[in-house]
């Protein structure tokens, strides 16, 4: 697409740099306010401070509903990754009843959140499973399997059958080859769709506010919050988070896009 | 790959518990779950509690009380602008990534999806605080003399949540159209360029018919995640921002009534259920045959 002549070059270059700036000014905001103190909608340029930080070392409510995010996080990558394994193992190669299964599994996926939310929410309430951080871990896991099974499943279908042909070959067993030639294979698609899974989970809202009980997530708490106005320390935390998220964000590149460049919804 | 190897007995009771595992995970927690909501929507509520017997009452209300529909049409209309401007500012953005070479576009691509990954609530909150009485888009506009004075045009409103979603979902457009882009081969576009076409001739004619399938695949995104939010709206929103999310989710809540709420996400998922099916008729049909 190099014909275009430069007028036209340089008014895409306009619209994207005006994208860009779309989507970067809400993340700009709270981080600079992180540092700055704002009144009445100035920011105050001359004293920069990190009050903030220490104020949220102090706010064990934040501290706590981040720890509860933490662990729904760390149990729906466990619960995701183990069972998008097994099932793209299972369906890999296999025709019968595959695509209806595959069309299940992405539905809560492809569905509005507030859909399979309910769903759930009524779900748990009719087999009497009280909401709390387990229907919480099992709403994630079900909204992100999608993903990880996918991520699998592709890497599967990309590795040579010769591969595993060969380990029989040598006089490998069943579990020998699993061990050995497949797993070690799939690894790096693991932990890229785990860190996904992972991403997924700590932000997801929405069927989070229907299945939760007592105990919130961090967007959770921060959706109640919102509704007052927020205190400053939760501008640093917004900045903490984005410098982890993009930290997240380039391991996720790392272990994904070397060989999916173009087909994944990183 | 299990198949292979399945003489011992140990295996082979694992190989079944698998098979048994990879059909009852997907059916036990989302085909049982849906299906049970479906139920749901054929119940009625008698001062709070939840009368088990079917009944076609709640889609009669749908569709007679003068409430729900016009709010029905109107976030799809909402949803639908979202997506139109969603794609105007994405195909553009999409389109310039693919005038770079190698490392750049894709340094570019990651730049313009990182936004995804921050937290959702957080960034409706600053787009909330950019588009209030006070914020960066009022100070702008009155200094640039466009307008006298502050206005409260963009915040508690249709408005607000139009412009809010369209700033929240435009990276879900640009992915698909990056895709469908990236997918033209060059060799086209030389032999448009050696048979004397314009650079506008080879965009219309061969690179925006090529890449439709991505405009449509990034539309029906945008529509399904901005029809299903209730988040926004309700923070942005204000009184007359009311949308078809909101009213759903309110009969979880303070109007307490799930069975009706269950019909109304019937008549979600219908809406939805088109747009992807839409989005993947015209998605795929072109674009790679070539």
């Amino acid at each position: 697409m190099s014909a275009l002549p430069r007028p036209s070059t340089l008014f895409l270059a306009a619209i994207t740099t005006l994208v860009a700036m779309l989507l970067y000014s809400p993340l700009f905001v709270p981080i600079v306010s992180s540092f700055f103190t704002i009144s009445h909608g100035d920011v105050d340029w001359s004293s920069p401070t990190l009050s903030t930080y220490r104020a949220l070392a102090a706010n064990h409510d934040i501290l706590a509903a981040l720890r509860t995010t933490l662990i729904v996080g760390m149990c729906t990558v466990v619960l995701s990754v183990v069972s998008g394994t097994l099932l793209a193992l299972y369906y890999h190669g296999r025709r019968s009843g595959r695509s209806v299964l595959q069309f299940i599994i992405f539905l809560p996926f492809l569905m509005p959140p507030i859909i399979s939310g309910l769903a759930l929410l009524i779900f748990f309430r009719e087999i009497g499973l009280e909401r709390s951080l387990l229907t919480v871990i099992i709403g994630h896991t079900v909204f992100v399997l999608a993903i990880v099974y996918r991520t699998v499943l592709m890497r599967l279908q990309s590795m040579s059958r010769s591969l595993v042909e060969a380990s029989y070959d040598l006089g490998a067993t069943g579990w020998q080859t699993f061990w050995r030639v497949i797993l070690p294979n799939l690894s790096s698609a693991m932990v890229g769709g785990a860190i996904l899974a992972f991403a997924l989970s700590f932000d997801e809202t929405m069927i989070t506010i229907l299945v939760t009980g007592t105990q919130s997530t961090l967007p959770v708490r921060l959706w109640a919050m919102m509704r007052l106005g927020f205190s400053p320390d939760i501008n640093a935390l917004v900045a903490l988070i984005l410098m982890f998220t993009v930290l997240l964000c380039v391991l996720a590149a790392r272990f994904l896009i070397p060989r999916q460049m173009a087909t994944e919804r990183a | 790959m299990s198949k292979a190897g399945s003489t011992q007995p140990s295996e082979r009771h694992l190989s079944l518990l698998v098979t048994v595992l990879a059909f009852a995970l997907p059916v036990v927690f989302v085909l049982v779950p849906l299906a049970i909501f479906l139920v749901y929507s054929f119940f009625s509520v008698d001062q709070g509690t939840i009368i088990h017997a079917p009944t076609l009452g709640n889609y009669v209300r749908f569709f007679t009380d003068p409430i729900f529909l016009p709010v029905f049409w109107n976030t799809i209309v909402l949803c639908v602008s979202v997506a139109v401007i969603c794609i105007l500012l994405a195909y553009p953005a999409a389109y310039f990534l693919t005038t770079l070479k190698g490392r750049w576009r894709y340094a570019l691509l990651m730049l313009l999806l990182v936004p995804l990954l921050m937290s959702y609530v957080i960034k409706i909150y600053a787009i909330r605080s950019i588009l209030g009485l006070n914020g960066f888009l009022n100070k702008a506009l009155v200094a640039l003399g466009i307008l006298e004075q502050p206005s409260t045009l963009f915040v508690f409103n249709m408005n607000a949540i139009l412009l809010t979603l369209s700033l929240l979902l435009i990276p879900f457009a640009i992915l698909p159209i990056f895709l469908s882009l990236e997918r033209i081969p060059q060799t086209l576009l030389r032999a448009s360029d050696d048979l004397g076409a314009s650079g506008l001739q080879t965009f219309l004619r061969i690179i925006l018919p090529l890449s439709l399938p991505g405009v449509a695949s990034a539309a029906s995104f945008v529509f399904v995640l901005a029809i299903g939010d209730f988040l926004t709206p309700q923070m942005v929103g204000g009184i007359s921002g009311f949308t078809f999310g909101r009213i759903l989710y309110s009969q979880f809540g303070t109007a307490y009534n799930w069975p009706f709420g269950a019909a109304l996400s019937v008549a979600l998922a219908i809406v939805v259920i088109c747009a992807i099916l839409i989005g993947e008729r015209f998605g795929r049909n072109r674009g790679t045959s070539i």
